[in-house]
């Protein structure tokens, strides 16, 4: 009966670590899947997925593998996506105000798709507090979108409202922009009133390179449409000559090495301004 | 078409529009009454009812509006005798003297009118008054779809403070 009671006894043992471990393991993907920034935690849980999931977007098995990569400019979102688009966001504010943000004009306006609730989204809006800090290039306006009041609790995201920062809670928005989950970004060219670049990040410096890279794309054509030798009309071996005469007037002969840029900063200097812009 | 719903007021955004329906909080024992801007441009978070902060950030093809809500003292007087807001503006409507911030080349005009029981007035501006034909037709798309709701409590009837430091009518700024 003694020997009976012991086998039991370590029976139920060796099953309560089986169970432990399981739960634990359980527990590190629930932490990676929050790390990959895949929404899990949204504040309306079940909700939040069916909804996303009536996009054609969901955050399930499916939603993990297509966000992988944190952030890029044309992230490998669904291909029927229409990620070019970039239709006005309109909503309530925290405090009951109605707010509609236009993204024309002359700037570029960042998107942040946030959640009051999803843990990864924690640290954005902590960021964005001191959203003046955040190193973003000049001419970038920032603009955080949550869910509605249908799905988020206005008085959560007044909590966590950056101050001096437009916060739109709009459902449609979310949808109108097919966002898969949250923390999502997305930049609009208000001069092309279209998306350049959209993604999921984990940290704020991800966003930040985002728009480093959607401007420092954009500035070579302002370049090229502002040279003399576009506005003359000049192509091919002539425009190229007529670059050279240039660069030589302004002293860069062949092999000067700011024709040889390495990073960003080598073009655009540490605080984003453009170097040895003319005109 | 973004559509801002708040406070009583509805405007459907025609392209190129954004703006904002709000209260502004309340300072001692004044009295706050709804203030609706439109802009063409990126609205700053801080902009005067009508306009200080915004209108000096315009270029020549923009335009601001702004509706402002006073207070039920007004209704009945003289100044708001006019019954709705206007719909169809006209470009000779907009002088470069009918501004509350003189702004070169900027043109402007100011309606007060009652709509649905609550007293208002229309101000718009333009960033150009030489280019306020081609301007005009977007500030009609504007107004010509913005919608007033009658107050779900009288306007009389509103709780509104006795405190000698009151003054009467909405503030300025």
């Amino acid at each position: 009966m003694v020997a009976l009671a012991v086998v039991l006894s370590t029976v139920v043992l060796l099953l309560g670590i089986l169970v432990a471990g399981l739960l634990r393991s359980h527990a590190d993907i629930l932490k990676s899947l929050h790390e990959l920034g895949v929404g899990v935690g949204e504040p309306s849980g079940t909700e939040d997925l069916a909804h996303d999931h009536r996009h054609g977007t969901a955050n399930g098995p499916d939603g993990v593998g297509l966000h992988q990569v944190p952030i890029a400019l044309g992230p490998p979102l669904p291909g029927e996506r229409n990620s070019t688009s970039a239709p006005a966001v309109a909503g309530v504010t925290p405090t009951g105000d109605a707010l509609g943000v236009s993204m024309e004009g002359e700037h570029l306006t960042l998107l942040a798709f946030l959640s009051s609730g999803c843990a990864t989204c924690a640290g954005f809006w902590d960021a964005l507090q001191r959203h003046d800090q955040l190193g973003l290039p000049a001419h970038t306006r920032l603009v955080v979108v949550t869910k509605g009041p249908d799905l988020e609790i206005p008085a959560e995201v007044a909590t966590q409202a950056p101050v001096g920062l437009p916060v739109v809670m709009s459902t449609e928005a979310w949808g109108d922009y097919e966002i898969p989950g949250s923390p999502f970004f997305v930049l609009v060219d208000g001069r092309s009133g279209r998306r350049i670049g959209e993604g999921v990040a984990n940290q704020v410096h991800q966003v930040v390179e985002l728009v480093r890279r959607a401007e420092a794309d954009g500035r070579p054509f302002d370049l090229v449409t502002q040279s003399r030798a576009h506005a003359e009309g000049l192509d091919g071996p002539e425009r190229e000559l007529a670059n050279d005469r240039e660069l030589l007037a302004a002293g860069i002969l062949p092999g000067d090495p700011s024709l040889y840029p390495r990073s960003l900063a080598d073009l655009y200097g540490p605080d984003g301004a453009p170097l040895g812009r003319a005109g | 078409m973004a559509l801002l719903r708040a406070h009583g007021i509805e405007a459907p955004l025609p392209g190129g529009f954004e703006g904002r329906i709000f209260v502004r909080s309340v300072i001692g024992n004044e009295v706050t009454y709804p203030v609706a801007h439109f802009a063409t441009f990126a609205l700053p978070a801080d902009v005067g009812d009508f306009g200080s902060g915004a209108v000096n950030l315009m270029g020549p093809n923009d335009i601001f509006a702004s509706l402002f809500e006073y207070g039920p003292e007004s209704i009945g007087t003289a100044l708001f005798s006019r019954q709705g807001m206007p719909r169809s503006l006209t470009a000779d409507d907009f002088r470069p003297y009918v501004l509350r911030r003189g702004l070169g080349g900027q043109s402007g005009t100011q309606w007060f009118f009652t709509d649905s029981g609550r007293p208002f007035t229309l101000y718009v501006v333009l960033g150009s008054h030489t280019r306020r034909s081609a301007l005009v037709p977007r500030v009609n798309d504007l107004v010509g779809s913005i919608g007033i709701s009658a107050p779900t409590v009288p306007l009389t009837a509103r709780s509104v403070p006795t405190g000698p430091t009151m003054a009467p009518g909405a503030r300025w700024n």
